[in-house]
């Protein structure tokens, strides 16, 4: 042990001479290098993948970039996207489609039905809770083509199509006719919703379970009813997952369109069920006429981007994120 | 080791944790840190430990400054109130960490772990698992841990808290027999006052983030130099009145509403100079019940016996007199019951006097 | 506790608590079955289809519209080479992001929760924001990035345009801010004595990180791993957008190569072939649901 400390002597002077003070801040670039050092691949893959196609996409927004002219040095056309944007005539169902597509996704299913959920099936027997949350988790490991197909035949007409050939044996002819050509919203909402949901489901799940029992045995000591005991100390106590989900989801929500490409592609018809992302992957990949807009199709996503990240930092300020940020109880020398 | 904090502080933004704590710790000596919850005692530990860097001040190890110097390099073991054992290790490899991190051979390790193992009595739970011990056990494994290194300084955080009264008992008398044979430095953080005046060579007592006194266990009780070490120190604590203390005929009295007493001069003289007001402090074992009309000296007073708290081979019974409540420990044996009258004999010798502005001590300061 | 004292039956039906149980009971067991029809019915079709000819609603048909018609020969694609090769870069690529994500999201999480260092709030609140930056947005500007990338010599090779190593990379940092974000979250979890313990005891925080802390949070970080298996598994816009060519295209670009590449598309066979697609990962989730439930350990903290 003396050994240990002898060699520390020449750090060990003390404070205000001047070797000290370059001392600390050797040190004090030492820490903070420990910290870079832990968040290096985090730090070199943002920078990659999200800081610079970042750049890329709105310096791309300027430009008329197209695989017609991909050979040829970029060229500057200032605002010509944006204004082409802008005045799409389609651009105002777009954005109302967008909106509609994305609130109604979450509220009935992402937050919604995930939170109902987790509280249901957290509420009977564990193994039969456990079962239909694995059922519930079946969409998100299922490929994306076969989910789609198999929502497509579910919502086929007849003599094709699964609950027109079940559901109207039950309801009669009034329930029947429901298919994905006629009202493909329905259907663009539950195959989005039936994957959104399950994730939700498994963080409340998760979060509820970790709620100290003995909170909930006190609660019914007092003789609290169930729906009390959810309203007054289960959904508090899962705010900030709550609060998480409703952001992570949003923005989830906004910029995906997978699904959609898959199922409908946008239609039926024009631009019934088109999304601003569709939109924006439609016009840089799908040519028209041979030909990708990768800088009008850039365009779109920057500015769908920037909904999204207007929307993102509003969450942060709202939930007050920063606040509860911790310092940590072990200081760098 | 001998261990000295000069002007040692800690804050964060406006949140103070220690403020200006300065003392001197002898080689071999077991200080104890006491104070309620809150009062900067564990601050002050992890800032010797290097774990927070302090806001001000300094701390020297045999007199060299030790601010800079990294926790792994102060040769410190530390023992914590929550244990902070590995859980995913079993006892042997707990007690042997530090040994590992140091890459010594590994001979020398199962030597040390073994030796360390047998003198704290878990030599043969070296193989289990730490969830399959119980608290003292645990306890012991990190007191292990501790001193597997051999360290120049020992820190405690409360290590017995999480312990059953008899095996804290039991516990308490081992390190303090450990610390002295093996003659390691060691800082004790309590809230027990019993647990330091028993173990401890000095006290430090803290409030607020304020050392308020730092001196041997005996001074600490019977001399306290202010309000809240008389309160804290001492058990059960120490009973206070508000009185004004009068000189007529050469003769001091204490006067309140309550009481008339007469002081010893040595006591009262120095509070006979402070105008209105001044607290007057007497401890329960200092008040005896008078034996019934048999002789004895000194002044009394009588009131009834409002509460009786067994204690076991006593009572502690609340008597109020006046108006103003007083606990006086009895002998079970004279089986005071709620609602007795009794007349109270004062050790007018220990009395204690404060100033009630400045809360110091009269007498001791 | 005396609570017949403190709380009266305040509730009229207070009084028949079995009853209402019950009540609830079916209720909660009805609700979660309708929720499940889709998907239990969407299912069955599934398997359904990949025995058969074709279908009309639920039912097999044969060729004169009887019930029946099963046969066996969707699944004939099990002897072709090339399934065995996506399912392959399928495997490499849901691998590497294992890794991947759990090493930066761990190294991330750990640094973010536990360390005070320049910048980690502007770090912290990064993790959420990135979210607004999702994959589908940014394919057109990381094309670029993996141009470039592949540019570079000898590193090129593996993670370049066209790899399999630049579909990973490129899906391990789109999984990376909420690995991050929920690793921070168990770190947060962690007592601090026993990290304080390990410094005193002479260990750096890189071993305190290694040898301490990721045991600790051993089931959060298997929970994540199992959702970026998955995510790697099934991942298919970014591998379709990067890659070009069957060799390295994985299950799920496969399974689109094989509805585009056949006319007119045998759909029996694609539903045979996304099944067969799912058979490891359904094998691997049984035994490891619960697992998943540990995914969330931020308590009241905001993570
Ligand atoms: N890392 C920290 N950041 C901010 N404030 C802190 C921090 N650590 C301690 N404090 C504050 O400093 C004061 C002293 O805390 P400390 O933990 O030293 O008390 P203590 O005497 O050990 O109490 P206890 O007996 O409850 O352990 C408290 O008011 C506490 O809230
Ligand atoms: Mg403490």
């Amino acid at each position: 042990m003396t050994q240990s400390l002898e060699k520390e002597t020449d750090t060990g002077v003390p404070a205000g001479d001047p070797t000290s003070q370059r001392s600390t801040l050797a040190r004090r670039v030492r820490a903070t290098a420990t910290a870079y050092g832990f968040m290096g691949p985090a730090i070199v893959l943002v920078l990659l993948f999200f800081i610079v196609p970042g750049i890329l996409l709105l310096v791309l927004s300027f430009t008329n970039l197209s695989s017609a002219n991909f050979s040829d040095p970029w060229s500057y056309i200032g605002f010509d996207n944006f204004s082409r944007l802008f005045s799409d005539p389609f651009f105002p169902k777009i954005l109302r489609n967008t909106a509609f597509y994305v609130f109604t996704t979450l509220i009935f299913f992402n937050l919604g039905l995930a939170l109902v959920l987790a509280l249901v099936t957290t509420n009977i027997p564990r193994r039969a809770g456990f079962f239909f949350r694995l059922v519930w988790l079946l969409p998100r490991l299922t490929p994306s083509v076969v989910y789609i197909m198999m929502w497509q035949r579910i919502g086929q007409a007849d003599p094709f199509g699964i609950y027109n050939q079940i559901v109207p044996g039950f309801l009669g002819a009034s329930g029947g006719n429901l298919f994905l050509g006629g009202s493909p919203w329905t259907f663009v909402i539950l195959t989005n919703g039936f994957v959104g949901a399950s994730f939700g489901m498994i963080i409340f799940t998760s979060a509820l379970e970790s709620i100290p029992k003995d909170l909930i045995t006190a609660a019914k000591v007092d003789g609290a009813s169930l729906w009390r005991i959810i309203r007054d100390i289960k959904l508090p106590l899962i705010k900030w997952p709550l609060l998480f989900i409703a952001t992570y989801q949003t923005l989830s929500l906004l910029t995906s369109f997978e699904y959609i490409l898959l199922l409908t592609e946008g239609g039926p018809g024009l631009f019934t069920t088109e999304v601003w992302a569709l939109t924006a992957y439609k016009r840089a990949f799908s040519s028209y006429f041979g030909n990708s807009q990768w800088a009008f199709g850039a365009t779109w996503a920057i500015v769908l981007v920037s909904v999204a990240l207007v929307l993102a930092v509003g969450y942060v300020k709202l939930f007050k994120f920063n606040e509860l940020i911790e310092e940590p109880r072990i200081e760098n020398l | 080791m001998r261990v000295e904090l000069d002007n040692l502080s800690k804050s964060w933004d406006g949140v103070v944790g220690a403020d200006k704590i300065t003392l001197d710790i002898s080689d071999g000596d077991l200080v104890a840190f006491l104070g309620p919850s809150g009062c900067g005692k564990t601050t002050t530990l992890l800032m010797v430990a290097g774990i927070y860097k302090p806001s001000g001040g300094t701390i020297s190890f045999d007199g060299r400054v030790v601010n800079e110097v990294a926790p792994k390099d102060r040769g410190i073991g530390m023992v914590f109130q929550s244990y902070a054992l590995y859980p995913h290790m079993t006892v042997f490899g707990n007690i042997s960490y530090p040994l590992r991190i140091q890459k010594l051979d590994k001979a020398v390790i199962k030597d040390r772990v073994q030796k360390v193992a047998d003198m704290m009595g878990i030599g043969d739970l070296l193989d289990r698992k730490i969830a399959q011990l119980s608290g003292g056990q645990q306890q012991r494994v990190s007191l292990g841990r501790a001193l597997v290194k051999e360290p120049q300084l020992l820190l405690f955080d409360e290590p017995l808290s999480n312990l059953d009264a008899r095996l804290r008992l039991t516990m308490r008398g081992e390190i303090k027999r450990l610390q002295g044979d093996l003659g390691i430095t060691s800082i004790y953080v309590t809230h027990d006052q019993v647990e330091a005046m028993t173990m401890a060579d000095r006290i430090a007592v803290m409030s607020k983030g304020i050392l308020q006194a730092y001196d041997v266990p005996e001074a600490l009780y019977d001399r306290p130099k202010t309000l809240f070490v008389a309160g804290f120190v001492g058990n059960p604590p120490m009973n206070f009145l508000d009185i004004e203390v009068t000189r007529d005929n050469g003769e001091f009295r204490a006067k309140s509403e309550s009481i008339d007493l007469i002081l010893p001069q040595e006591r009262a003289e120095k509070a006979a100079a402070v105008k209105g007001k001044v607290t007057m402090g007497l401890r329960p074992e200092d008040l005896n019940l008078a034996e019934g009309t048999s002789g004895h000296s000194g002044p009394t007073l009588s009131g009834v016996a409002e509460t009786v708290e067994p204690l076991g081979r006593e009572d502690l019974v609340g008597v109020g007199i006046n108006g103003v409540e007083m606990r006086v420990l009895v002998d079970k044996t004279r089986g005071v019951r709620v609602g007795d009258n009794l007349d109270l004999q004062v050790d007018p010798s220990k009395i204690q006097l404060f100033d009630p502005v400045t809360e110091n001590s009269l007498l001791w300061a | 506790m005396t609570t017949a004292e403190i709380s009266p039956p305040t509730h009229p039906v207070a009084g028949l608590p079995k009853a209402r149980e019950k009540m609830g009971r079916r209720f909660a067991y009805g609700f979660l079955i309708l929720s499940i029809m889709p998907i239990v019915v969407g299912y069955s079709w599934i398997v359904v289809a990949t025995l058969s000819f074709r279908t009309e609603g639920l039912l097999p048909r044969n060729a004169e519209g009887g019930i029946g018609g099963f046969t066996l020969s969707n699944w004939d694609f099990v002897t072709d080479g090339a399934i065995w090769n996506a399912m392959f870069n399928s495997l490499l690529i849901a691998v590497a992001m294992v890794f991947g994500v759990g090493i930066a999201s761990t190294a991330g999480g750990y640094a973010l929760s536990r360390m005070k260092f320049a910048g980690r709030k502007a770090f912290l609140s990064m993790t959420l924001v990135l979210h607004a930056f999702k994959a589908e947005m940014l394919l057109i500007a990381i094309f670029f990035v993996l141009r470039w990338l592949g540019d570079i010599p000898i590193i090129g090779n593996f993670v370049g345009f066209n790899s399999v190593g630049g579909v990973a990379l490129v899906m391990i940092a789109l999984e990376l801010p909420l690995g991050i974000w929920l690793m921070k979250g168990f770190f947060d979890n962690l007592p601090w004595d026993m990290e304080r313990a390990a410094l005193i005891d002479g260990a750096s925080r890189f071993r305190v990180w290694w040898q301490i802390m990721l045991p600790q949070v051993r089931p959060g970080l298997a929970a994540l791993s199992l959702f970026t298996f998955i995510a790697g598994w099934n991942a298919y816009l970014v591998p379709f957008t990067f890659t070009i060519g069957t060799k390295v295209a994985n299950m799920p670009v496969f399974l689109n190569q094989l509805i585009s590449d056949t006319a007119p598309t045998n759909w029996n066979q694609v539903a045979a072939v996304g099944l067969f697609q799912m058979i490891p990962l359904l094998i691997f989730f049984i035994f490891t649901q619960e697992l998943l439930l540990n995914i969330y350990a931020g308590g009241s903290k905001g993570s």
